[in-house]
């Protein structure tokens, strides 16, 4: 495997940590910074356990932990190598190098990263006396946080090979999750046990969390889009009629793309609009929304079975032929659209 | 133009191709030799081209990508026939999808 391969798997990986192999790394991240090694390595099921372990209540409080050590052990030293490999390439080479590396696994993986924090704090400020301080708390620790597996984009571009400066967060990174370094103690996160995305990279899942943590801390998602745990668990009985009086849009966004546009479309009597040999454009009035206006495209390759794939793409609600949707999905006007071949 | 699922390959006049384009770092190839246009996450599919050429990233996070083929090329996928294409340039265009109050790219 190619190096980008090789993080991209770590950036995803599931499963039991590598525990010995994550200490060892941890171990080698603060002897890097020049600190001593932190008295204690804690491991936790999830984030949400570590933040609780790190809170003002837990047990390794702000007086149990020592000072936050994250800009000694990550910060100051990948700042370091970016200035080294800056001077190295020169500002094009550098921004060359980064669209080649890590800039093809960044968007994903600072994406997952993001919905983890949100998650978080939607789930640990619910019900909270004080939200707001409860959140501005959270939030402060979250900032300690290095993001382990979730780095992969950063690590990628940078040389993380054996008596390398960042060698340790390298092998910490290919081990385990996020981590959170002090001065006397080091907690670790276990990575997930279930992560499932869709072609794009997004979080996707119709039949459960499509992020869980060994303890029970889950995102539920629907092709990217973040769903209340309890919704999946009405969409099998779902009708035209519920999904059209659902009040939240993005909900009925949701409820439609599960639903199946093909079968909303032929139980709601939805009536083409136009046709032509690119496609038949479709069109379903949504009480106070904007129409849903789609296109209904042949894949030009059979299936093994013989049969050709019907999918539907979603286009602006003003496009009026078929033709201008397809074309639409391309960047294209419809009179530019005319491909010679395909499959 | 030709058409491979979700990626469009548009031919472009030479005298269209931007002029940093041919001294531009091209994009890495992948561990069989391929120029990948775009590839799927989860099941690995890529539509990638086989043979001599380079491959440009234009800024944004989904190219577009400008393709030279000095010798023409196949385009390949592994659900997809294959695609022969005449020796140019082009510009890959991803296809993309509408979501009220944004765009997704499109996966197959």
């Amino acid at each position: 495997m190619t190096d980008i391969d090789v993080w991209r798997a770590a950036a995803a990986a599931t499963g039991p940590a590598d525990r010995p192999a994550a200490e060892a790394g941890v171990r080698l991240a603060y002897r890097a910074a020049g600190l001593a090694e932190p008295e204690r390595i804690v491991w936790a099921d999830s984030p949400r356990e570590a933040v609780r372990l790190l809170g003002a209540d837990g047990p390794y409080g702000p007086a149990a932990r020592g000072r936050g050590v994250r800009e000694a052990v990550r910060s100051a030293p990948w700042a370091a190598e970016r200035d080294r490999a800056q001077r190295r390439l020169g500002p094009q080479g550098w921004g060359r190098h980064w669209s080649a590396t890590g800039g093809r696994l960044w968007e994903n993986t600072e994406r997952l990263a993001e919905r983890v924090r949100t998650g978080l704090v939607e789930e640990l400020t619910a019900g909270a006396a004080e939200p707001a301080a409860a959140e501005r708390s959270l939030r402060l620790l979250l900032l300690d946080a290095v993001l382990g597996q979730h780095d992969a984009a950063w690590l990628c571009a940078f040389d993380t090979r054996e008596g390398t400066p960042l060698h340790g967060l390298g092998v910490l990174a290919r081990a385990a999750g996020w981590w959170w370094p002090y001065e006397r103690v080091a907690v670790l996160c276990e990575r997930p046990v279930e992560l499932h995305r869709d072609e794009a990279g997004r979080l996707d899942r119709g039949d459960g969390p499509a992020l869980a943590f060994p303890d029970g801390f889950s995102l539920y998602a629907w092709r990217g889009m973040p769903v209340p745990a309890g919704f999946l668990a009405g969409l099998d009985a779902l009708t035209p009629q519920r999904i059209r009086e659902e009040e939240n849009a993005e909900l009925r966004r949701v409820m439609l793309e599960f639903y199946g546009y093909d079968r909303y479309l032929r139980e709601s009597e939805a009536a083409p609009v136009h046709r032509d040999e690119t496609g038949v454009l479709w069109r379903i009035p949504m009480p106070d929304d904007e129409a849903v206006v789609m296109v209904e495209v042949v894949n030009s390759t059979p299936e093994p079975d013989g049969t050709s794939r019907t999918y539907w793409l979603r286009v602006p609600p003003g496009t009026r032929t078929a033709r201008e949707g397809v074309a639409w999905t391309f960047g294209l006007g419809a009179e530019a659209y005319a491909p010679l071949r395909e499959t | 133009m030709y058409r491979q699922g979700d990626v469009l390959i548009v031919p472009l006049d030479e005298s269209a191709v931007p002029a940093h384009a041919a001294d531009a770092d091209q994009v890495a190839r992948d561990g069989r030799g391929r120029m990948v246009l775009a590839l799927g996450e989860v099941t690995g599919h890529a539509h990638a081209v086989v043979g001599p050429g380079r491959l440009v990233r234009e800024p944004g996070p989904f190219g577009p990508m400008l393709l030279h083929l000095p010798d023409g090329g196949r385009v390949v996928h592994e659900e997809h026939a294959a695609i022969p294409l005449p020796k140019g340039w082009y510009r890959v265009v991803r296809q993309r999808e509408y979501i009220p109050g944004a765009v997704r790219i499109v996966a197959d």
